[in-house]
């Protein structure tokens, strides 16, 4: 499991973020004190550190510099502060990243998951396997079986969504969501004709119902 | 100056000398001077006063040609006085010391007025920063909500952060020099930042949103084009149409790139269409549908024109509205 370290100093958002990243699956440390933060920093031995420019009384670029000095591990910064000249100093500093609140969650975690992903964390999977369908997403192939089809973008995605949520039910607004995620700025009517030739699709390969219609509801696989 | 307006100021000690020399020939020939004297007297008389008014004439006309140089060539109008020689004669530099001292006054006016603006704008910008920590704060909380809930409120915040950035980019656009910088960077990052940022307006407005051949590279601020393009987008889906669509395309015009933002909404009528872009212009549609503030499009031709970017709109009512930005010319910017 990784570890991420949060520096923040408004605590509503260092706990819910804690919260975030902990249903995300990772392991979330906050600082609680902002005395010595590069040697409290490097003590914690993380994988990776959301830091908040905005801390009482420093600056949070010298704070980031400082820790870059004594250590290589992966920093995001997290601060209100937006203007490019300010990104680009950071960047210049050592971060990695630089992310401007308030931030988009999804668009977060992403930011997050590439930074560990550059620095040697484990790969984002390339297969999705469930309910008897195994999802090839570089290729974007889906097989059941011996039997195979080619999905386009928008199906491979929607298909993504609903094997990461197996078992679940998926509103259909949160695949909307999800979509957005990835690129793909579709609305409902869009969303439906997808479905629609998805299921054709996986109808073709043996596999006729898998997505099943929870009305009212939305999408169950 | 004209000679008739130099003239007419002298009309009074004109009259006045011509008749004393009248009076005094007057009184040669009484006392018995010859008559041929007295009028080469006059004639010589008449020769140095022509002369002196002339000079005189021509030396003030000069002089006013001079100072009127001088403001032309002045960035900074209102430092005239502090610019110009000290004239020659008392009354003229008594005249000139009245003009320089409210000149003075004027100019710490001047500057009071510049550094409050300052300061405004910095206590808007570190305010803007200071609110953005607890609207994280709640989108983070809202993450617990029921879907629905959760939606509409998310869409809330979104809305509250649109309106504090456009409070904050109004600030900056009063100084851009300050925090824009152009370099290369990528259009299609640039347009999904913006989509990004009002996702939660544009899904809830039912948008589909369509990219195309946006992978080419621009020379401008990334942030400030961004916020440009994200007030293009809300336009779009406050006045949207049925079966919404908005299409977000590039071609290469030249050494060009004209990125054209489409959507089916409904237009704005031909006779508004000059105005939009006016500073607090809300049209026919703004009060039709309420919560215009007729800030966005304001900005977006300030900001626009600090960027050098063109800025057009075409709209036919009841069909669309199409914005076209023209970045500029990338060659020879790869220094």
């Amino acid at each position: 499991m990784q570890t991420i370290l949060i520096v923040e100093d408004d605590p509503v958002i260092r706990e819910e973020l804690q919260l975030l990243l902990e249903n995300e699956g990772y392991r979330a440390l906050a600082l609680e004190t902002f005395t010595d933060v590069p040697g409290q920093v490097c003590a914690q031995n993380a994988d990776l550190l959301l830091l908040d420019l905005g801390l009482p009384g420093r600056d949070g670029l010298a704070l980031c510099a400082a820790i870059r000095k004594r250590s290589k591990l992966p920093i995001v910064i997290v601060t209100s502060r937006d203007s490019t000249t300010d990104e680009l100093r950071a960047l210049s500093l050592g971060s990695d990243d630089y992310i401007t609140k308030p931030y988009n969650i999804p668009v977060l975690l992403a930011r997050v998951r590439a930074v560990l992903r550059r620095s040697g964390g484990q790969a984002e999977p390339e297969r999705l396997e469930a309910a008897g369908l195994r999802l090839d997403l570089a290729k974007g192939q889906v097989w059941a079986g011996e039997r195979q089809a080619e999905l386009t973008r928008n199906e491979l995605q929607i298909l993504a969504h609903l094997l990461r949520h197996a078992g679940e039910i998926v509103s259909r607004a949160d695949l909307i969501e999800a979509l957005w995620d990835s690129q793909i700025y579709i609305d409902d009517n869009t969303l439906s004709v997808n479905v629609t030739r998805l299921r054709a699709k996986l109808d073709s390969i043996g596999c006729p119902g898998c997505i099943k219609t929870r009305r009212g509801m939305g999408y169950q696989l | 100056m004209t000679l008739w307006e130099f003239l007419s100021d002298r009309l009074g000690r004109g009259v006045g000398t011509l008749c004393g020399a009248a009076v005094a020939a007057l009184f040669l020939m009484a006392t018995g001077t010859r008559p041929g004297v007295v009028a080469l007297l006059a004639l010589g008389f008449l020769l140095v006063f022509v002369g002196a008014y002339t000079v005189e004439f021509l030396r003030l006309r000069a002089q006013l040609a001079e100072l009127e140089a001088i403001l032309e060539g002045l960035e900074k109008k209102y430092l005239f006085s502090a610019c110009i020689p000290t004239p020659k004669d008392h009354y003229q530099r008594k005249l000139f010391d009245l003009t320089r001292r409210s000149g003075k006054s004027m100019l710490e006016a001047v500057s009071q007025a510049q550094a409050a603006q300052r300061a405004y704008r910095d206590y808007i910008e570190a305010w803007v920063h200071e609110i953005k920590t607890p609207i994280t704060a709640a989108q983070l909380l809202c993450r617990d909500l029921e879907g629905d809930k959760r939606r509409k409120l998310t869409q809330e915040l979104a809305q509250v952060e649109a309106h504090v950035e456009r409070a904050l980019f109004y600030a900056r656009a009063e100084s851009p020099e300050r925090d824009c910088v152009i370099r290369q960077g990528s259009l299609d990052a640039i347009v999904s930042q913006a989509i990004q940022a009002h996702r939660a307006l544009l899904i809830q407005s039912g948008i589909r949103v369509e990219t195309e051949g946006l992978d080419c590279t621009v020379y401008t601020d990334e942030k400030w084009t961004a916020f440009l393009l994200g007030q293009i987008l809300q336009n779009a889906a406050r006045y949207r149409g049925q079966a919404p669509v908005i299409c977000i395309s590039a071609q290469p015009l030249g050494q060009k790139v004209v990125l054209t933002v489409a959507d089916n909404g409904m237009g704005i009528p031909a006779h508004e269409l000059p105005r939009v872009c006016e500073r607090g212009f809300t049209g026919s549609n703004g009060r039709l549908r309420g919560g215009s503030t007729g800030m966005g499009l304001y900005l977006c031709r300030k900001l626009a024109a600090f960027l050098e970017l063109d800025f057009q709109i075409t709209s036919q009512e009841g069909e669309g509205t199409q914005v076209m930005l023209t970045f500029p010319a990338t060659a020879g910017a790869e220094v």
